[in-house]
């Protein structure tokens, strides 16, 4: 530890956490707007600065608390940064007047503190603390309109993060007890010794809720709309990525964990697959971004899957890497271009069409674009073999779904013909579509281990260009043939029966908590609420010592006959 | 010096009660300078001697009350664990008590026999064998029941009548079990290696199973958790006592105490005794979840939430391992903090704006920020959000009960998660989240004296410190892991 490290990494936590709480104080109550571009400053700047292996250590917080700079850590740093630095300019503009904005801001700058720290941990306290304040610091910014649409986002995303954060901590814990210490490089390498299955299987879980893993997306199609643009950008490009980031982390990359490889890469295709085709029924324009990041995740859980074999862990980390840079970014960007369209009039709206064209091109891996690239360099750790084939294949689908989503987002446009957006609204959003559309040039041969001559093969460019063609071709006969009506998949799709269920349990439990304590037995009773009303029973029950009493002797009596049983 | 610091401990809380108890009712401003200097005096006094303890000094105090009998008082890093929590507590619910209380009537009664809980609970503290301790714990819960019947309503007469019965009962089962053992093996100091090998497996399992459960009762283990809920009758500074400070505690307290000190690990594990205490603890904690769930009055939920919270404590005790004792033990001081802040919250609530059921808890967060925010620390807390103390605790047992080979504890705890959240969330949901109703007239403005809110702040922001500085030395978990260190793996 040095001083460059202290100077350097410590702001990356600290200054977001020191602004939310200014975001609350009347100083900056009427301009906590102003404070979201600052936030993330210092990620960004540690993100190009901080030499890999820096560490920052804090014995007296937490277990002790350890901030690490791993090679793929800055990448993740940086993009995220520079997404919510974009976003906080964006939010400046396309918030201003809304109403509880000093909540906002607080709540936004605690998600960027656990956000960035996440990138950064070193060991697993921090990092489950960190993922955690991601988790429920998010909540407030989903549910900002509190309009009923909100409200129900919320609820469902905080009962996933809920689940996750407890599945999570589960495998974390059971990592750590398996391990010689709490380090993220300690708790991984023996997890990779142990290859334990129930381990794997809740980290998985616990991160999959958060990178939007089917089947356990759901909260992803309903929070990202209903949440006000500039979050829904920082939820999407960024926020998901501490999922990713996590599996990248805990997983044991690089040995062989039996058949979770073959299991994390069917996920994931059957993910990106399940993305597409549901995206392709929505018709609000950000539901189908949504799920078109479900469909992009899907792909990168899949090559982390292809890493979890010997010898392929650093291909696919780098891989999962370089596409989670570029899928932050451009998603960041299309997110905004939305935003931007509910600015614009018909007048001019067309170069904010081409821009967003030429990023979802970018997205669906037009050769020459960013996309293509990290298309390219996440082919490997698939490993050929109909995985690859469903893989490229699947980017005839993304510019399906890409070119529905351009589409529908031209409804949004403002009503006024000379609307204007304002620059502090488009140059955000230009900036990251140039980021998407360049950053995988710049970074592509350090991050695949190919020369950017591999990029111009004339194999390669065919194997990026025809999934588009199939794509348009498949487009144009949509088109042609006008079917009357898609099938109605609700937001959500898988949810919708669950809260059903869900919401009837509740009543059943509650009308079993209500007819306490000495109800009227009645002939018939829902299951739950006649365990409601049994809990209720045994209590009054207890009231009355005697029974209590008994009770303990009978307890006693059993250990008595345990003992002899097995002593 | 070193024999007369557990005397003068003692002394502190034990003059002022024989003081309030002679003071005129309108003499305010005296009492509440005796209350508040003593409890002072007595912080600094605690920070002398763990500064001492922590160099490794010895205080010892032997007072031989009947031939052959003695009254031993004795500081060890357990003692002091315990005693710093209920005596810093003890200050904090003094202040609000005072502001709680102000204007009202009987408080010189109230705080003469609060003093002497205080008293009790020091001496149990301090007990350094068993016969002390029981001498203590009966005192405690003697000068307990004027204060559950404070308000003399019926309800508190109720409630005061059910609190007598189990505890005695509890205490009953206790001595008993005292008796057949040092009857057998001679007085019990808890310092030495008690020769328990002259009796039979028999009578050492029926005299653990006496002796926890007695314990149990006001350690409110299930089943014996009923008195608990029903003293929600008395007034808020009480269910903080009862809660955090001083009966709840004492009777986890003491299961700890028997389970290292009289029996030790090996000899409960030996007897097996350990698993079915665990899965008698587990029980508790996922039944008096289910049960707050179905509470709507606020004080019953956190009290059937003390009644799960406690549990964890023993959990921790009878899986042994010494990440599982550092869990349980730090969740002494860990739930003390935040279920003070919690009944501190709710009191300020239920006074100033009448909400004393969850569906009045609309838009509370704008009326009262503080307090709210306070309580939201608290909830978050014992849901085991990082980086509030009820994390720490989940950590270690989790981990502890890994390492011992318990791996169906991990489920009770997750269980306990969720359901903490799904009993606490939608508190702060309607707090935070839903519109305030229209203000009914006559309401008091303003969030209230700050003798009424700030205790719940500082309290908050202890569990919040405890957690993120867990790592530092002279925290609760430094100091549990110091305890385990020293006392308890050779």
């Amino acid at each position: 530890m040095n001083a460059e490290a202290l100077i350097l990494l410590a702001p990356v936590v600290a200054l977001p956490l020191l602004l939310s709480v200014l975001a609350l104080s009347p100083i900056f109550n009427k301009r906590a707007l102003d404070l979201l571009p600052v936030a993330p400053l210092p990620g960004l700047i540690a993100a190009f600065l901080v030499p890999a292996g820096t560490v920052l250590e804090a014995p007296a917080l937490l277990f002790g608390l350890r901030l690490e700079m791993t090679g793929e850590g800055a990448l993740f740093l940086g993009f995220a940064s520079a997404l919510w630095m974009a976003a906080g300019f964006f939010a400046r503009a396309y918030m201003k007047g809304g109403r509880d904005l000093a909540v906002f801001c607080a709540f936004w700058c605690l998600t960027l503190a656990g956000n960035l720290t996440v990138f950064l941990a070193g060991d697993a306290a921090t990092f489950y603390l960190a993922f955690t304040c991601v988790s429920l610091a998010a909540y407030p910014l989903v549910v900002h309109e509190r309009n009923v649409r909100a409200m129900r986002a919320g609820l469902v995303y905080i009962v996933l993060a809920l689940i996750g954060e407890t599945l999570l901590l589960l495998g974390v814990l059971l990592a750590v007890a398996a391990a010689d210490g709490i380090l993220i490089s300690d708790v991984r390498d023996a997890l990779g010794a142990s290859g334990d299955s129930l381990t794997i299987a809740l980290l998985v879980a616990g991160f999959g809720i958060k990178a939007g893993m089917v089947p356990l997306h759901v909260w992803l199609p309903l929070a990202h709309p209903a949440a006000p643009t500039p979050a829904s950008a920082v939820l999407s490009g960024a926020i998901v990525k501490a999922g990713i980031f996590g599996l990248i982390q805990f997983l044991p990359l690089g040995s062989d964990a039996g058949t979770w490889g073959q299991i994390l890469m069917a996920i994931g295709i059957f993910g990106s697959w399940f993305g597409i085709l549901v995206g392709l029924t929505q018709s609000n324009p950000k539901t189908v971004l949504a799920y078109s990041t479900v469909s992009q995740m899907g792909i990168v859980i899949a090559a982390i899957g292809g890493g979890l074999e010997v010898g392929a862990g650093a291909v696919a980390v780098a891989a999962a890497t370089l596409y989670a840079l570029h899928h932050g970014l451009a998603k960041g960007a299309l997110f905004m271009g939305v935003g931007v369209m509910q600015k614009i009039g018909r007048k001019g709206s067309g170069y904010v069409t081409a821009a967003l064209t030429l990023v979802a091109l970018s997205v669906a891996g037009l050769p020459l674009l960013g996309g293509a690239l990290a298309k390219l360099a996440i082919k490997p750790p698939l490993g050929g073999g109909v995985a690859e084939l469903l893989v490229t294949a699947s980017a005839a689908g993304t510019s399906l779904l890409l070119l529905r989503f351009l589409f529908l987002v031209q409804d949004l446009r403002s009503k006024s013909n000379s609307a204007r957006p304002p620059l502090a609204m488009t140059l955000p959003f230009a900036a990251m579509g140039a980021g998407a559309l360049v950053m995988p040039w710049l970074l592509f041969e350090d991050w695949s281990g190919q020369d950017l001559a591999y990029a111009f093969e004339l194999g390669n460019l065919g194997t990026a260009l025809w999934p588009l063609l199939a794509g348009g071709a498949l487009a144009a006969v949509f088109v042609g043939f006008r079917p009357r009506r898609l099938p109605a998949v609700p937001e959500g799709d898988l949810v919708v029966p669950i809260e059903a269920l869900a919401r009837r349990g509740m009543a059943a439990w509650r009308r079993g908590a209500e007819t306490l304590p000495h109800a009227a037995p009645e002939v018939r009773r829902p299951l739950l609420a006649a365990a409601g009303l049994w809990l209720g029973r045994v209590e009054g029950r207890l009231a009355n010592w005697a029974v209590a009493g008994t009770l303990m002797v009978l307890l006693l009596l059993a250990m008595l006959l345990a003992d002899r049983l097995l002593g | 010096m070193n024999a007369a610091m557990p005397i003068l401990l003692l002394l502190c809380p034990l003059i002022p009660a024989l003081v309030i108890f002679f003071l005129r009712e309108e003499n305010d401003r005296l009492r509440t300078v005796i209350n508040l200097g003593s409890a002072l005096v007595k912080l600094l006094l605690i920070a002398w001697t763990l500064e001492g303890v922590a160099r490794g000094v010895e205080f010892e105090y032997r007072l031989e009350f009947v031939p052959g009998l003695y009254l031993l008082l004795r500081v060890d890093a357990l003692s002091l664990l315990f005693i710093t929590l209920s005596s810093f507590l003890w200050l904090i619910t003094t202040i609000y008590a005072i502001a709680y209380f102000r204007g009202s009537e009987n408080l010189s009664r109230f705080f003469g026999f609060f003093n002497l809980c205080v008293f009790a609970t020091t001496g149990i503290a301090l007990s350094g064998s068993l016969i002390t301790f029981f001498l203590f714990y009966e005192l405690l819960t003697l000068s307990t029941w004027p204060l559950v019947v404070h308000k003399g309503d019926d309800k508190s007469i109720a409630a005061g009548r059910t609190y007598l019965i189990y505890t005695m009962a509890g205490s009953a089962a206790l001595l008993l079990g005292i008796v057949w053992l040092e009857g057998m093996t001679g007085p019990i100091e808890f310092a030495g290696e008690p020769e328990l090998d002259e009796l039979s497996r028999l009578s050492l399992t029926v005299i653990f199973a006496l002796c926890i459960g007695g314990l149990g009762v006001k350690g409110a283990m299930f089943p014996f958790h009923g008195w608990l809920p029903q003293a929600m009758a008395a007034p808020a500074p009480v269910s903080a006592l009862l809660h955090a400070v001083a009966v709840v505690k004492a009777g986890a307290f003491g299961i700890v105490r028997f389970i290292y000190d009289v029996y030790g690990i090996d000899r409960v594990a030996e007897l097996s005794l350990g698993l079915p205490l665990a899965i008698v603890a587990s029980f508790t904690i996922i039944y008096g979840s289910l049960r707050a769930l179905q509470q709507t009055d606020i004080k019953r939920r956190l009290a059937f939430s003390t009644v799960s919270q406690v549990s964890y404590i023993a959990l921790g005790a009878s899986l042994a391992g010494p990440f599982a004792t550092i869990g349980g033990l730090v969740h002494l001081v860990h739930q003390g903090l935040m279920k003070i802040t919690l009944f501190f919250a709710a009191g300020a609530l239920a006074e100033r704006r009448g909400i004393t059921s969850i569906d009045q808890m609309e838009g509370a967060g704008r009326h009262m920020p503080l307090t709210m925010l306070a309580f939201s620390i608290g909830a978050l807390g014992m849901i085991g959000i990082p980086p509030v103390a009820g994390f720490v605790t989940k950590w270690y047992l989790g981990v502890g009960s890994l390492q011992g080979g318990y791996t169906w504890v991990l489920i009770v705890l997750a269980g306990s998660s969720l359901l903490n959240a799904a009993y606490f969330l939608p508190l702060l949901y309607r707090a935070w989240f839903m519109e305030p109703a229209a203000r009914p007239a006559g309401e008091a403005p303003g969030e209230g004296p700050a003798g009424l809110i700030l205790p719940a702040v500082v309290t908050a922001l202890a569990s919040l410190a405890v957690g993120l500085f867990a790592g530092f030395a002279l925290s609760p978990l430094g100091w549990a892991t110091l305890i385990v260190e020293e006392q308890y793996t050779p």
